[in-house]
């Protein structure tokens, strides 16, 4: 009854190729947005029942939403979903009903991967573990991503980006080395590095599909795929015998490197005096004569008075335009950039537009807003950009369970009555998790039948 | 640190029997897989990201020959400067080429470039990281070679791109950073923006690029057909969900997302009482739990469930108007604990949080312990290290042992036999010639 049709763009690396993603947040989608980007038809699985895309009842006025409305469906409207899931399709299926699971079973047998983000036993509990999912499709490619890998006294621990940042070493060696760890702030670039991994791991196992028609099962620890980024560290603490502590924006090889004020409000340039020939064309950009100072003459004076030196290099740059400032150190061979900031800086970066970083996306909730695209460029497929709207949810339930599975129409009425497929969050599906300010203070009406909720429910989030 | 909380459930050994899974997993070594066995990369990068892509597909098979210059990569005297007797290997170069092999070659002379163009037409994968158009007017355009080899797969890592005003910028980890969005938002409002810990951009596109030249590979398989792939570092950071997250709010509204106090900031000051790092007995500990719903877990936690009930915090906009009080409450709870005991606890209560470790704290925990992550290698001049591990484990997947990075052109010799059959006579004369 499988029509087993993919729908993926021609001439895209990962054309031909059908994904299935059930995860949240960031590290499984961002994993999915990728392998999207590339072409592969990626099926988003939600629920109607778990809505992860910000609150289903937001306060009134939100900068998370176009023009700080939610409107009437905020989970379609939703800035962090809406940037994070281009270029996949939606549906929906409650996988704690048979029904569920049956559909996700038919879904399996058209699929070349599956992965997933959510703690490790949850795929097991609904009944879809890899031995289930390899009776339906002996060469199914199957990840399971947990925090800290599918084996181990931390396997079922629940985790996010920010924890495994600070397990993994990384938290440890941020912030400003004057201060305590207490004033670091919460970073989850550890999801990042999971998702090009998964990626890779991904791409690798369909390689080895193609060579060997043998599909698998993928461990992935994000901690441990977040941990090969910083290799050198663990190698140094054990030749030297004493661990890497914080250099905040310095470098323990040379000096002067720094982030500096410039002219306006907020605007800094960073700059970065690698090598003696830096040195000495930055002393000539630079006509200040204290910097032809003997006490910064050699690379280990500089690291030794590099405080001083800032104080030098700050006074030439606070008036002056950070972007005058790169353009002349850099004229001069020395790196250097603008510090940027995620809006309006990015928005209006020359380099950046000029190769197209961002393209003018129509989603049907949520407007027309130009969106940050797909990065990864192949000259196989220059001048096409592949940046199709994020999906509504369950936008995509007629297709896949109509056109690829094959469902009558009765049948998907059926599911859409008992609630397994739907469109519309169903109550007490709000995670209640807001990752963005309101922009005004506001009532929150649903606030108080949230903190209801069954203290031992665990979030079962893995991201 | 000894956290486990399963112990009953731990796997033993390979082939683990897991609830009802037999799966190839559990204590096994962290060592390379074969499933890109058979295919060539000829490393031609310097600095960190095109060098960690190349180690990343000779970690799961492929055969890596690096091309250093005869003096050998600039990457190996990094810690050099203050001894420049020094001879052992950086921890970083040490890092960047486990299971590489070493060709020293010439590219000055026509020998050297005649040797670089035939390995190029036996090559499945080119990574390079000239600055654009460099390669290209040395002769090796990728136009040049796919004519010799269309299926190659040139891969392209480059700090701004192969196109656009800033192509030929210099940059270091700091400076690509700050041009990625990623750095203004990072640090104290008061004081200067700051970058993270270690050189995560670089291996943030370093590791982009390895997904990016194995989907082109998968392609392949299809087509016969390489491709070229311009990876730019700014734009994978740029387009890094960090980053992405927080310009659509920016976007759809206008709302700018400044630097602003960590505690305050890190969940959207829905519930900004216990985020962010927070002092314990003997370190740090950081914590995210998202809105109101963790509250309970959060006030059972800590043995004081009559918060719950408290005036001062029984609603959500209430615990944020006493936030300092609450804080107060929440630190005498961490002051009495230890990271170990802290971490425990909050996975009994569904809180996310997680010590903040050090790199050497990191090495002896036992969750990485367990799985073998750290493994160790021996090499010739650096002695026996522990090495991290694969970023994730193919289960189906034969593996064999981690090779230490090479020496300079240590397989030299191997390379131009395997690859283009020349005798030792002919490796003489070039060495004499000081091609190789």
């Amino acid at each position: 009854m499988s029509k087993e049709k993919v729908s993926s763009i021609p001439g895209f690396p990962l054309e031909g190729v059908r994904a299935i993603e059930l995860s949240e947040i960031w590290a499984g989608p961002f994993c999915g947005t990728l392998l999207a980007d590339m072409g592969a038809e990626l099926l988003k699985v939600e629920s109607v029942q778990r809505i992860a895309r910000g609150p289903v009842n937001p306060p009134k006025r939100s900068g998370a939403y176009p023009n700080g409305d939610p409107g009437e469906r905020p989970w379609n409207r939703q800035s962090n979903f809406n940037a994070m899931n281009r270029n996949k399709k939606g549906i929906t299926l409650d996988l704690k009903t048979d029904a569920g699971v049956e559909t996700f079973l038919d879904l399996t047998s058209t699929a070349d991967i599956i992965f997933c983000n959510y703690a490790r036993s949850v795929m097991e509990d609904f009944g879809l573990g890899y031995e289930e999912l390899k009776k339906t499709k002996p060469d199914i490619i199957f990840m399971l991503m947990p925090g800290y890998g599918n084996t181990g006294p931390y396997r079922d621990y629940r985790s996010m980006g920010m924890a495994i940042d600070a397990i993994s070493g990384h938290s440890f060696l941020r912030g400003y080395p004057d201060l305590d760890h207490s004033t670091n702030s919460l970073v989850h670039h550890p999801d990042a590095a999971a998702a090009v991994n998964a990626v890779f791991a991904l791409t690798t196992a369909l390689i080895y599909r193609g060579r060997t028609g043998k599909g698998q099962f993928i461990d992935m620890s994000q901690a441990e795929s977040f941990m090969t980024h910083m290799g050198e560290i663990f190698l140094e603490y054990q030749i030297r015998s004493k661990p890497r502590e914080r250099q905040g924006n310095r470098d323990f090889h040379y000096a002067p490197q720094g982030v500096y004020p410039c002219k306006g409000d907020d605007n800094w340039i960073a700059i970065s005096v690698v090598t003696e020939a830096h040195w000495k064309s930055f002393i000539r950009c630079i006509p200040l004569p204290n910097l032809r100072d003997g006490k910064f003459s050699s690379v280990k004076s500089r690291i030794a008075n590099h405080d001083e030196l800032d104080l030098t290099i700050e006074k030439w740059t606070s008036d002056r335009d950070r972007y005058e400032v790169m353009d002349t150190l850099q004229s001069s061979g020395i790196p250097s950039g603008v510090v940027l900031n995620c809006g309006p800086d990015t928005y209006g970066d020359p380099h950046l537009n000029e190769r197209e970083f961002f393209q003018i996306v129509d989603h049907p909730d949520a407007g027309i807003f130009p969106m940050t695209g797909p990065v990864l460029k192949f000259q196989s497929n220059s001048g096409v950009v592949l940046h199709n709207p994020s999906p509504c949810l369950g936008q995509h339930n007629d297709y896949v369970l109509g056109d690829i599975l094959g469902y009558t129409q009765e049948k998907m009425d059926d599911l859409a009555s008992d609630n397994v497929i739907g469109t519309v969050p169903l109550p007490g599906s709000d995670l209640g998790g807001s990752r963005r300010a309101s922009m005004e203070p506001v009532h929150r009406e649903s606030m108080s039948q949230q903190t209801n909720i069954d203290p031992n429910t665990n979030d079962s989030k893995e991201d | 640190m000894a956290l486990f909380l399963d112990l009953a459930k731990l796997t033993e050994g390979a082939d683990a029997i897991d609830n009802g899974q037999i799966l190839n997993l559990g204590v096994m070594p962290t060592v390379p897989y074969e499933a890109l066995d058979g295919y060539l990369v000829i490393d031609l990068s310097d600095r960190l990201a095109g060098s960690f892509c190349a180690k990343t597909l000779g970690l799961y098979g492929s055969e890596v020959v690096k091309i250093e210059p005869l003096e050998g990569d600039p990457l190996r005297k990094l810690d050099h400067t203050e001894d420049e007797t020094d001879e052992s290997d950086s921890p970083l170069f040490l890092h960047l080429n486990v299971g590489k092999k070493s060709l020293t070659l010439n590219l000055d002379t026509a020998e050297g470039k005649e040797i670089l163009g035939i390995l190029l037409q036996k090559a499945d994968i080119l990574v390079e990281t000239f600055i654009p158009g460099k390669l290209a007017s040395v002769g090796f355009s990728y136009e040049g070679i796919a004519k010799h080899n269309p299926g190659l797969i040139m891969t392209s890592i480059t700090p701004f791109g192969q196109t656009g005003p800033y192509k030929e910028f210099k940059y270091t980890e700091l400076t690509v950073f700050a041009m990625s969005g990623a750095m203004h938002r990072e640090g104290l409002p008061e004081r200067y923006p700051l970058r993270y810990g270690a050189e995560v951009a670089q291996y943030y596109a370093g590791n982009s690029a390895a997904a990016a030249t194995t989907s082109a590979i998968f392609r392949r398989l299809k087509t016969n057909v390489g491709d070229w792939i311009d990876i730019s570092i700014q734009e994978c950071m740029a387009g890094h969900p960090h980053q992405i997250g927080r310009r659509a709010p920016f976007i759809y509204s206008g709302e700018l997302d400044p630097r602003t106090q960590p505690r305050v900031s890190a969940a959207g000051a829905r519930e900004p009482y216990a985020v962010g790092t927070f002092r314990c007995r003997d370190g740090h500990v950081s914590f995210l739990p998202l809105g109101p719903r963790m509250w309970p877990n959060i006030a059972r936690m800590i043995g004081r469930e009559d918060l719950m009930y408290d005036s001062r915090f029984n609603d959500p906009d209430k615990r944020s108007f006493n936030r300092k009080a609450l804080e107060d409450i929440f630190q005498s709870w961490l002051d009495k604990r230890t990271r170990e005991e802290i971490f425990i606890e909050v996975q009994k209560a569904g809180v996310p949080g997680s010590p903040i470790l050090r790199s050497d704290e990191v090495m002896e925990n036992e969750q990485f312990e367990s799985r073998g992550f750290f493994t160790e290698v021996d090499h010739p001049t650096s002695g026996t290290l522990k090495y991290t591990g694969d970023p994730f484990r193919l289960t189906a997947v034969p593996y064999k042992k981690l090779m230490p990075a090479p020496t300079v052109g240590q397989q030299t010799n191997q390379v131009l036999k395997d690859h283009l059959q020349l005798s030792s006579e002919d490796i003489a004369s070039l060495k004499e010639k000081g091609i190789v």
